[in-house]
């Protein structure tokens, strides 16, 4: 299948600033896909080269397969970091009018904006005007002006910001739909956390760069080797001499573990357990912040 | 695209007409450009009270005649001018000290004395809490030396019913030669229409110019320009809102000179006994109406696209400030040569200011309003202010489309012109 989305070769300065050196990248379609990096590494110059919103100094943006259109944006829900609405329109009007510009008409959109509203619990504020809606619900409206037009590739950078709780939830639950119904959701987050609660694919950016890409579980693998806790009920011997299993660093009834290559944790797990009474044996891989950490060591 | 621009047209539109201000200013504004026209010869009409002068004459000759041509002034409201005349008996060089210090107590506004040796040479005292009045000494000194004139003559042997007939002036009855045919013109009555036009146009251009730029500003420190851009190119966004606004602001001004039209319809104003009889209404003619409407679209995109420039490279409307600043230098300009163009609407100074395109809407208009300039004149006008309007949208859209990025410092304006130049 093609890519929803296919960065080649971005690269954007501001006078003497690279801010994107060289980001090349694809999103699966119907993938969660997790921009990561820490502050001023260059996510959100990256989602706006991908928005033409900024003009890249070189490389391409392809959407759904072909080059990017002014059209294709109309399938995109874009939810920016700075983001805000028209304070003196109400709700509805509101809602209206950026459907309008994603090419929904009237008479479409008030239907949906009356059961989102319905969802949000908003529906009795239809009529207010956004000034008068407390910053939780106002986010709230954003949101839904973000998918009104049910948009194919969802973009949203730092969602998680300035979130009250509830709206954390509201808003990883909205992402949970919309990834079940098998639409592409790109997010960008400083939070590695939050990243990897949500995410099947990441990339990590540092320094403009893309450092790491590729899908969560395999790259946890492939940093964290395959690295295991061994808990016994009775104390250990040295491990290192069982089949599959690479290296062991042993501390009486506690191990960690290293597989070989090839090895699998079940098959190790197996052999384990007709020689020690296991009480536990649990996949020690790194976090995303360790392996971020690691990542952008390593480039420098 | 189109129906993007066109979206946020039909948004910027209804939001400027759903607001109250816009309905009290459309209500307002005619109010008061009615009340600028016709309330000083009102209340100088009906009001009894003016400058409170005391008169001495010590000749005796003079003070029947004064007497009677300041009571006159009450059915000439055309001069604006009124006085409250007290004749004080002359009673020797003391009296003049006390009269003094009546001005000062407030009691007298001034003192005129005529005194033989004053007539003889051909000056007289006039003691005035403020001398600045000229407008009013200019009329009494006429009045005076109208009334001294006929005692010289009388004096020398003349009949004064004679010397009366002989020297009556003249008034110049004006009458307007246009294509649409002459009429009768009381010569005010043009004055007014050209000043309103003028005066119309200038406030629209500054008051949407600057609606224009606190939109932006707003826009940018709401942070919805950002959920904008990811939808309408940055150009879009700015046509859309000059389009919005600049349509708020024809039916705002289609409002105004509609109601004009309707008030200056002949008699309806007189019938409202507001102005002398005799005073012929300005007429406001298609061709007229046609270049306000042309002039105002020309000198909007002028400034709204600068003032939309404005709003975008900077943050709050403090920062954005000093660079407005010079927009309204270019719009007030023409009020600096306002009087001598009224006045010679063919001078030099006439021709090249209004064919200068920062001042081509609101000069041209002045022209057009008090005597219609030679065709190819509004043409090149027309043609070289069309040209700085497309050149401004070009400039003022590369600037725009940078700047409502940018957030945090302010630029300078280096900086800004360096936006400009970006690819």
């Amino acid at each position: 299948m093609q890519p929803a989305v296919s960065l080649q070769g971005l690269r954007k300065s501001f006078g003497d600033f690279v801010a994107v050196h060289d980001v090349t990248l694809e999103v699966a379609p119907g993938s969660v896909f997790g921009l990561l990096g820490p502050n001023g590494a260059g996510k959100t110059t990256t989602i706006r080269m991908l928005m033409d919103i900024l003009g890249p100094d070189a490389g391409e943006v392809h959407l759904f397969g072909h080059p990017r259109t002014r059209e294709d944006l109309d399938r995109i829900g874009y939810l920016p970091e700075e983001r805000g609405l028209y304070r003196k329109m109400t709700v509805t009007d509101q809602l209206v009018f950026l459907g309008e510009l994603h090419g929904l008409k009237k008479r479409e959109s008030l239907p949906r904006i009356e059961s989102w509203l319905e969802k949000v619990g908003l529906a009795d504020r239809a009529k207010a005007k956004l000034e008068e809606l407390s910053k939780g619900m106002q986010q709230k409206i954003q949101l839904v002006g973000t998918l009104l037009h049910e948009p194919e590739l969802v973009i949203l950078d730092e969602p998680f910001s300035g979130l009250d709780p509830i709206n954390q939830v509201l808003f990883k639950d909205v992402l949970d739909e919309y990834r079940a119904a098998g639409r592409t959701i790109l997010f960008s987050t400083h939070v590695m956390e939050q990243a990897e609660k949500l995410c099947d694919h990441i990339a990590l950016i540092a320094h403009g760069r893309v450092a790491l890409a590729g899908p969560l579980a395999q790259l946890k693998r492939q940093f964290g080797g395959d690295s295991f806790l061994v808990k016994a009920a009775a104390p250990l011997d040295d491990l290192s001499g069982i089949d599959g299993i690479a290296e062991a660093h042993v501390e009486t009834d506690t191990a960690r573990v290293l597989l070989a290559p090839e090895a699998e944790g079940h098959d190790v797990l197996k052999r384990l357990v007709e020689r020690y009474p296991i009480r536990e044996f649990s996949s020690d891989e790194p976090t995303l912040e360790e392996i971020f950490v690691k990542a952008v060591a390593d480039a420098a | 695209m189109q129906h993007k621009v066109l979206t946020i047209t039909k948004r910027e539109y209804l939001s400027r007409l759903k607001t109250k201000g816009f309905w009290i200013s459309t209500v307002l504004m005619p109010l008061i450009m009615l009340a600028w026209m016709v309330l000083p010869s009102l209340i100088l009409s009906k009001s009894k009270g003016g400058l409170h002068l005391a008169l001495v004459d010590e000749t005796g000759r003079l003070e029947a005649g004064i007497s009677e041509a300041v009571a006159d002034l009450g059915n000439r409201p055309e001069l604006q001018l009124a006085i409250d005349l007290e004749v004080v008996p002359p009673a020797g060089p003391e009296l003049y000290p006390e009269l003094d210090q009546r001005i000062l107590r407030g009691e007298i506004d001034a003192w005129l004395a005529i005194t033989e040796e004053g007539l003889e040479q051909r000056q007289l005292e006039y003691h005035g809490r403020s001398v600045s009045n000229v407008l009013t000494l200019e009329s009494l000194e006429r009045m005076i030396s109208r009334l001294v004139r006929t005692d010289r003559l009388t004096a020398a042997g003349y009949d004064p019913d004679e010397v009366a007939e002989l020297t009556r002036g003249i008034d110049l009855q004006t009458i307007r030669v246009s294509e649409e045919g002459s009429e009768a013109d009381a010569g005010w009555g043009d004055l007014a229409l050209a000043m309103g036009l003028f005066t119309l146009l200038y406030m629209a251009i500054i008051i949407y110019g600057n609606m224009v730029m606190h939109g932006v500003l707003e826009e940018k420190s709401n942070r919805v320009v950002e959920v904008m851009v990811s939808s309408v190119t940055p150009f879009e966004l700015m046509a859309g809102k000059l389009l919005g606004i600049g349509a708020a602001s024809l039916t705002q001004l289609a409002i105004w000179i509609g109601s004009a039209a309707l008030l200056t319809a002949p008699g309806l104003v007189a019938a409202l006994s507001l102005l002398p009889a005799d005073s012929a209404m300005p007429t406001l003619s298609l061709g007229v109406v046609f270049h306000f409407f042309a002039l105002f679209l020309l000198g909007y995109t002028l400034y709204a696209s600068f003032y939309a420039l404005i709003g975008a490279a900077f943050n709050n409307p403090q920062e954005a400030q000093q660079l407005a600043s010079f927009g309204i230098v270019l719009l007030v300009a023409p009020w600096m040569v306002f009087m001598p163009i009224l006045n010679d609407p063919d001078s030099t100074l006439a021709v090249v200011m209004s064919l200068i395109p920062f001042f081509t809407p609101l000069i041209m208009m002045l022209r057009i309003a008090v005597k219609m300039p030679p065709d190819w004149q509004i043409a090149l006008g027309y043609l070289f202010t069309i040209g700085l309007d497309i050149l401004m949208i070009w400039v003022c859209a590369r600037v725009y489309r940078v700047g409502i990025l940018m957030y945090g410092k302010r630029p300078t304006i280096k900086e800004i012109w360096k936006w400009a130049r970006y690819s």
